[in-house]
């Protein structure tokens, strides 16, 4: 009996969850500091002008790109924690514990704080958010390199967890370094950026992170045969005729773009991409990435809208940083996690 | 003559290992070879044990073959095509292999772990085909692992596990399997329930089985031939032939233990004590014996008997009379008879 319903959870999962990301995009296009009915906010999105033009900057302008943002975010960040647990066969994988976000942070960091001494802070328009980005998926990368070359020598998952701590810890120094040096007016844009929101994404940068993801996403479903045969380890992938240097390419690529662009423009967000690939797989119990890599992608998209909304307050001014909400949500699955494999880790 | 001609000609072998080394290449310290010039082959259909000792190699040859580690010269051919020349999924195609590396990723369920087998065979995204479906099914019953199916992997004991590995390995297809100890971490009925399966696959369904095991019972009654690396080097043969030849022995140089030809059973190697003569019941000397050369006493040898000992029967129930000195002590057990006969050591040793 248990077998029938775990099927037809995997059966109805993904299009109960899609459901629920419109329902959490229109909700949270409905909430902000200012009330805007719902008539005229469905008027808006339907691209109707609307009776009110601060309404309709509000709209258009603010909480379209954002709820964007946030979905964004969400599938990005929640792929690359996906593909990172299985690349690394490491349930305590994701680009924020691991340090892959302090990776971009330092490539954002190099070229906000690094590079305006020098070119003073020039607004060079679209060519400045692709600097960005590629900055950040430069980090990325680098710092998954590394993680790659330690667990090709280390097999306990605790220990790359540290490991990755102290990479983090480490790429968090010279940044602090590189604030010291650098300008006041760009150390306060960097010094906000860090703190990490999904509203500060402008127009013209949300257009940049939306190709990023897709193309993000696009490897990601490339290579999702080659995920799950790395689900066995890279010895029993490669029996089976997987290119492991060409799989190990597409997925690393994949994942610094996800995790790099979104912390190019929205800071780092911590706990979504360790988190949600485990929330989904407990729904779904299992590991065929043909139907979790959709399934994490919108289960991450509904989870960041939900952080979105609760970091507003409903009916209050205040707005908190949608990283201590991510952070509220994404560590108690963590501590679960650690305390219910507790002695598995240390084989 | 005409005949063994024409048996060769019928038995045409599988595997060619032509002038193999194999080994490590170290950044720091260079080649480390830990076999050299090795010339194998296998037969279609066979079962081949691979055994010796711990470092000797077995899994670096296993992976050598299986195509998953460059041999530091010479060449692997599987039908004729050198098997680290050929791409990825091509090499799939022939060959299978099963190792003990644990699985750490959870929520696997058998039939997805099976279905993994189809790798070299499905598309970009893995679509299993009708075809492709009807041969997991085949391979989870031939297995017998049918009941399991919907289970997470992570819930099977150790013998389903290494099962449902199989399972994966013969829903890929291949001529050859390669398992590197599948008999590790298992229980006596397990372990040859295994082996039982293997020469199912061998010998019902002509697979070519290649495996390693310490379990030198289970490697010299359950293979066609073994491989057996000593030195550096691998003795090949039908178990029999090795040990006709003393081959097997040289598994045991410089250990503790040792191989009785006559029982083929494998004992440890004591140090000499003494003697204690036995006489009595037969069944009763054999059990008793055996007993005593846990502390290295022999019925009989060199050196004169400590003490003796007669068995036998009384009012139904086994007794022992040991004899030292001039005095008399019967027993009742084997336990309580050794207790007694390490009491007279010790007062040996203390004069």
């Amino acid at each position: 009996m248990p077998m029938i319903v775990a099927g037809n959870i995997r059966k109805l999962y993904l299009p109960v969850i899609i459901l629920l990301v419109i329902f959490l995009f229109i909700s949270d296009i409905l909430t902000g500091s200012v009330y805007i009915p719902f008539n005229s906010v469905i008027q808006l999105i339907s691209g109707k002008s609307a009776d009110n033009p601060i309404w309709h900057k509000i709209i258009t302008d603010f909480r379209v790109p954002k709820a964007m943002t946030a979905v964004l975010a969400g599938m990005a960040l929640s792929v690359s924690g996906l593909q990172m647990q299985t690349i690394f066969r490491n349930p305590l994988a994701g680009p924020y514990v691991l340090g892959i976000s302090a990776g971009a942070s330092l490539g954002v960091a190099i070229v906000m704080l690094g590079l305006s001494p020098f070119f003073g802070h020039v607004n060079i328009g679209p060519i400045s958010n692709w600097i960005q980005i590629v900055a950040a998926w430069t980090g990325s990368a680098f710092v998954l390199i590394l993680i790659l070359y330690a667990s090709l020598r280390i097999r306990n998952v605790m220990t790359i967890l540290i490991l990755g701590v102290l990479f983090g810890s480490a790429i968090s120094a010279v940044i602090s370094i590189l604030q010291y040096f650098s300008h006041q007016t760009m150390l306060k844009a960097f010094v906000i950026w860090s703190m990490g929101s999904l509203g500060h994404v402008t127009r013209s940068q949300l257009d940049v992170l939306a190709i990023s993801v897709l193309v993000g996403l696009l490897l990601s479903v490339i290579s999702v045969k080659m995920l799950n045969a790395m689900l066995l380890g890279e010895t029993y992938a490669l029996s089976m005729g997987l290119n492991l240097k060409l799989s190990r390419v597409l997925i690393f690529a994949s994942t610094s773009i996800l995790a790099g662009s979104i912390t190019a423009f929205c800071g780092p967000i911590g706990f979504i991409g360790i988190a949600v690939p485990h929330i989904t797989r407990l729904f779904l119990r299992t590991a065929d990435h043909r139907l979790l890599l959709p399934s994490v992608m919108f289960t991450g998209a509904a989870i960041m809208l939900l952080s979105d909304l609760l970091s507003q307050l409903p009916g209050s001014d205040y707005i908190l940083p949608v990283n201590s909400i991510t952070a509220l949500i994404g560590i108690p699955v963590v501590v679960w996690l650690i305390l219910k494999r507790n002695g598995r880790f240390y084989s | 003559m005409i005949n063994t001609e024409h048996n060769q000609t019928a038995t045409k072998s599988l595997i060619h290992l032509e002038y193999i080394d194999i080994g490590y290449v170290r950044p720091s310290s260079g080649l480390l070879a830990l076999l050299n010039n090795i010339n194998l082959s296998v037969k279609a259909g066979e079962i081949i044990g691979l055994v010796g000792r711990n470092g000797s190699g077995k899994s670096t040859l296993l992976r050598t073959i299986a195509g998953l580690h460059h041999p530091l010269g010479g060449k692997v051919l599987i039908n004729d095509q050198t098997v680290h020349e050929i791409s990825g999924i091509e090499r799939a195609k022939l060959i299978g292999y099963v190792s003990t590396e644990q699985i750490i990723a959870d929520h696997i369920r058998v039939n997805e772990l099976v279905a993994l087998g189809r790798f070299p065979y499905t598309n970009w995204i893995g679509t299993l085909s009708d075809d492709d479906k009807t041969i997991i099914d085949n391979a989870i019953n031939m297995t017998g692992i049918n009941e399991l199916r919907e289970k997470n992997i992570s819930q099977l004991s150790d013998g389903e596990r290494q099962k449902a590995m199989i399972a994966r390995a013969l829903a890929q297809n291949t001529a050859v399997i390669i398992l590197d100890e599948p008999t590790a971490f298992l229980d006596l009925p397990n372990r040859y329930h295994i082996l039982r399966l293997l020469n199912e696959l061998a010998h019902i369904h002509q697979k070519t089985i290649i495996y390693s095991t310490h379990d030198l019972n289970i490697a010299f009654n359950e293979s066609d031939k073994l491989w057996l690396i000593y030195n550096g080097k691998i003795l090949e043969g039908a178990p029999e032939d090795l040990i006709i030849t003393k081959g097997f022995h040289k598994l045991f140089e410089n250990s503790d233990i040792d191989f009785n030809n006559n029982t083929s059973e494998i004992f440890m190697r004591r140090t000499y004590i003494g003697n204690i003569h036995v006489q009595g019941d037969r069944e009763l000397n054999y059990w008793t014996c055996r007993a005593l050369e846990r502390l290295g006493l022999l019925s009989a040898g060199d050196k004169p008997a400590l003490a003796s000992v007669i068995t036998g029967y009384k009012y139904n129930k086994a007794f022992w009379s040991l004899h030292y000195m001039n005095t008399i002590q019967d027993f009742f057990s084997v336990y309580d008879l050794i207790s007694g006969i390490k009491n007279i050591i010790n007062i040996t040793k203390n004069n």
